[in-house]
């Protein structure tokens, strides 16, 4: 059998300290603000990143460095037979497309294995615990990607945004912002699915769109995942991520639990900065994946 | 004795019916159920009748009948405003359907065919027909008119007609509660009363004036077209980049820009990897200078609009159609709204079109269609924000062919605005028609305005000048202070449905401060509630409010 390195980078929303406790490979992503550079989860964290987006810093996000992502790489294969890398969705990020490009290269040719599979955030975590997994029952590590591609669509994380200010300040993601105005409080609900990042509703209330991403869940489960029976809990994770407002998205977590009477409670993480800069603080998001089939 | 009338008759009759109607406009327009300050079923109906009639005069003297009955059914099909408008129209189609094809002399036969057509027409028209309006009253014609044939003479057979349609319009209250409590009889069927009563005076052989003057003296015309004057920017000019280049949202909006620093009427739509781009400008070669930084340029069309506004005066408008439909964009919207914050607003949401238009001037079935024909996207979603101007609506998106129109059937500014925020431009027009209605549903829609005559109604007594707060339903709340009014009639809203967003748009008699005192009373008094306060401008109306 051989010996696998999991890798991923901190839009996973795996802290430093889980990595080294579950053994996976922890590629921190960049951020400049205010022309200082910075590394998620080395020397900026959540408090850090939202006191600069209040004071209007200018941040830029940009992809792991090519000669960080060749060092680990080569550091890992001196330990480990294979190495599996599960970066940020391709469909938000040119990092998986640099990844693979570095991986294809002597000498990494057939032992660098990066999955393209779209995701990010909880669902990306999701992978990477599925992946230690796999890995663990004796998968080789292209098995695993196989895997991990083949299943890439059935998940679905929603969004919904306090504040439609840092989407519009950053410019990046306009067909989402392109469609809300501005003169009303409008709280859009936004879904990532697959390399997507669309407007999927428009709330005027946080209760409404609580309600919208509950009934969106709801509708994945019973048209995605099989539906709502007593066995649905062998089949889906719920997902919980927010910015800031930890007592808010407990609350959800609460609402989720009435909807979804007989699943798992899931944690609760906070989003990736990638996206925390776009939705800025105060965004409340759930998500739902398929397990590993057993 | 005769027992039929000829083509120039039944034309003259025509016009005397549209001029009687005129002269008549006001007497219908107050018979409106709410004493509210924008009774217009009179205005809708002259609209409709008087655009039908100028199409009719325009003919030659000799004009066959044929195409007297085209000019009829489109005038008014075309010029149709507000529900009763829209049904009167009706008539005139299901009419024209059967007489369009009468060889020589129409008989009293002849008529009797048309009027049952005219009725089904009619009553087709209207999702729920109710009983006690215009369709009553027609139908109470073509009932009397059945009971005659050819034996019979004409004279006679009008008289008949018009005594019995005068018996079935007084019966409409006893029919239609709200008439009886407003004490008034349908006004839609008295309208098409007077275009009887006039087509009676003229077979009678009274002196009539047919003269039909051009749009402006029936009132509210449409705009006219820009002089030559009006020109500002000499270029009239579109084109299209193959792009090469990276062309974002950023690097169009800024595009954009540069080119409404160039003149005005800039546009630019995006598909694909082609941007088509159209602007009047005084320097075309620094437009096309920049548009190559992009990529390759095609399809380019330059036009001097000074010269060319002797030959072809039409040109400036066609501009917005130069656009290829394979450029156009996926979905445009046109919201009917008045006052200028609701303009910004519906703008702001994203609406490409607005038509000036509501409680007090319903748009034709025509202002419809140009606005729909000035925007270049597949479907287009049209927020009629007005009971009376659904009507208008759906006919013009069946006589739309070219592009999938979606008529949402909004009836208040709030229910529009609610159907606006919840399109979703991926889905299709049957999926967000569905959407869109369900989320209005979840609306319910408050307005306060002033009565202008004593009345009954909904059971609450109201006098003149009283502050009357409207729901969906009927009237909530009467008082006399704005302010009191207002809160009563959202205590009343609050209990029946209760939300959890009251949106207050305050109008253009309101100002700044007392709108500001009234919000600062309802967060207090609804602290779970979220409230959002607009500056909505609108007149007549002190405040339109949902709450949701």
């Amino acid at each position: 059998m051989s010996k696998i390195a999991i890798m991923t980078d901190s839009n996973s929303g795996i802290s430093r300290q889980e990595a080294k406790e579950r053994g996976i490979h922890l590629v921190p992503m960049p951020f400049t603000i205010d022309e200082v550079n910075y590394l998620e989860g080395v020397n900026l964290n959540q408090d850090q990143f939202f006191e600069f987006l209040e004071k209007k810093a200018v941040v830029q996000t940009s992809q792991p460095s090519p000669a960080d992502v060749i060092d680990l790489y080569k550091r890992l294969l001196n330990t480990h037979d294979e190495v599996l890398y599960i970066p940020m969705s391709s469909g938000l990020s040119g990092s998986c497309q640099t990844a693979h490009m570095l991986a294809s290269e002597e000498p990494f040719e057939n032992k660098v294995f990066v999955v393209d599979n779209q995701r990010i955030s909880v669902t990306q975590r999701q992978s990477v615990l599925d992946a230690l997994e796999l890995a663990e029952r004796g998968m080789s590590a292209s098995e695993i990607r196989d895997i991990l591609i083949k299943d890439k669509f059935n998940c679905s994380i929603y969004i919904m945004m306090d504040t439609l200010y840092y989407l519009k300040r950053g410019g990046r993601i306009t067909p989402a912002a392109a469609a809300v105005g501005t003169i009303l409080k409008i709280k859009p609900v936004l879904q990532i699915q697959g390399e997507k990042l669309d407007a999927y509703a428009k709330a005027r209330t946080r209760e409404q769109g609580k309600k919208i991403m509950l009934e969106a869940l709801k509708k994945d489960i019973e048209t995605r995942f099989g539906g709502l029976d007593a066995h649905t809990n062998e089949r889906v994770q719920l997902h919980l991520a927010y910015t800031r407002d930890l007592a808010a998205e407990q609350e959800l977590g609460d609402e989720m639990m009435e909807a979804f009477p007989g699943l798992d409670r899931p944690e609760i993480f906070p989003l990736s900065l990638s996206i925390a800069c776009h939705t800025g603080p105060g965004a409340l998001g759930v998500g739902v994946s398929q397990k590993l089939k057993v | 004795m005769s027992n039929a009338i000829d083509t120039k008759m039944l034309r003259d009759m025509f016009l005397a019916g549209a001029k009687n109607l005129e002269a008549k406009k006001e007497y219908v327009n107050e018979l409106n159920v709410f004493p509210v300050p924008d009774g217009d079923t009179g205005t809708n109906m002259t609209l409709t009748v008087m655009s039908a009639a100028r199409e009719v005069a325009a003919l030659p003297e000799d004009a066959p009948l044929k195409e007297i009955c085209k000019a009829m059914s489109s005038g008014s099909l075309r010029g149709a405003r507000g529900n009763s408008g829209v049904i009167l129209s009706q008539l005139f189609r299901g009419m024209c359907r059967i007489l369009k094809n009468v060889e020589g002399d129409i008989t009293i036969e002849d008529l009797v065919e048309s009027f049952d057509k005219a009725v089904e027409s009619a009553y087709k028209a209207v999702m729920k027909p109710t009983e006690g309006t215009i369709l009553t009253v027609s139908k109470g014609v073509y009932e009397k008119a059945r009971e005659y044939d050819n034996n019979a003479d004409m004279g006679e057979f009008i008289d008949a007609v018009l005594v019995h349609a005068q018996e079935v319009l007084d019966q409409t209250p006893e029919m239609l509660p709200v008439l009886k409590q407003a004490g008034v009889v349908d006004s839609g069927g008295a309208g098409l009363l007077e275009i009887l009563k006039g087509c009676q005076k003229y077979f009678r052989g009274e002196e009539m004036d047919l003269t039909i003057g051009d749009e402006s003296e029936s009132g509210e015309g449409s705009e006219k077209p820009k002089a030559k004057s009006d020109i500002k920017f000499t270029y009239d000019m579109a084109y299209t980049i193959l792009l090469t280049k990276n062309f974002n949202i950023k690097q169009e909006q800024d595009f954009l820009k540069y080119l409404e620093s160039m003149g005005d009427h800039a546009s630019i739509q995006v598909v694909d990897n082609k941007a088509a781009m159209t602007v009047h400008t005084d320097d075309p070669g620094l437009v096309l200078q920049r548009a190559l930084n992009f990529g390759d340029l095609t399809d380019i069309a330059i036009v001097n609009q000074r010269t060319n506004a002797e030959e072809a005066p039409k040109e400036e408008k066609e501009s917005a159609k130069a656009v290829d439909p394979s450029m156009w964009k996926q979905t445009g919207f046109i919201a009917i709204s008045v006052g200028d914050g609701l303009t910004g607003l519906f703008k702001d949401l994203g609406a490409d079109e607005i038509i000036s238009g509501g409680q007090t001037m319903n748009p034709s079935t025509d202002d419809i269609l140009h606005a729909i024909e000035k925007i270049g996207a597949k479907t287009i979603y049209v927020l009629p924000n007005n009971k009376n101007i659904i009507m208008a609506a759906n006919q013009a998106r069946d006589l739309t062919k070219d592009k999938e129109i979606i008529v949402v059937p909004s009836k208040t500014i709030p229910q529009g605005i609610t159907a606006m925020i919840n399109c979703m431009p991926e889905s299709s027009g049957e999926e967000n028609l569905a959407s869109m209605t369900e989320a209005m549903g979840l609306v319910s829609t408050g307005q306060v305005t002033y009565a202008v005559r004593d009345t009954e109604l909904d059971g609450k007594v109201i006098h003149e000048n009283d502050i009357m707060g409207i729901g969906d339903k009927g009237i909530l709340a009467v008082g006399k202070s704005i302010e009191d009014t207002t809160i009563e009639m959202i205590d009343v809203m609050m209990q029946e449905k209760g939300g959890e967003l009251i949106s207050v748009y305050y109008g253009e008699d309101v100002t700044e401060a007392d709108a500001n005192a009234l919000s600062d009373k309802l967060r207090a008094k609804y602290s779970e509630c979220d409230l959002e306060l607009v500056a909505g401008g609108q007149p007549i109306y002190y405040y339109l409010i949902s709450v949701e």
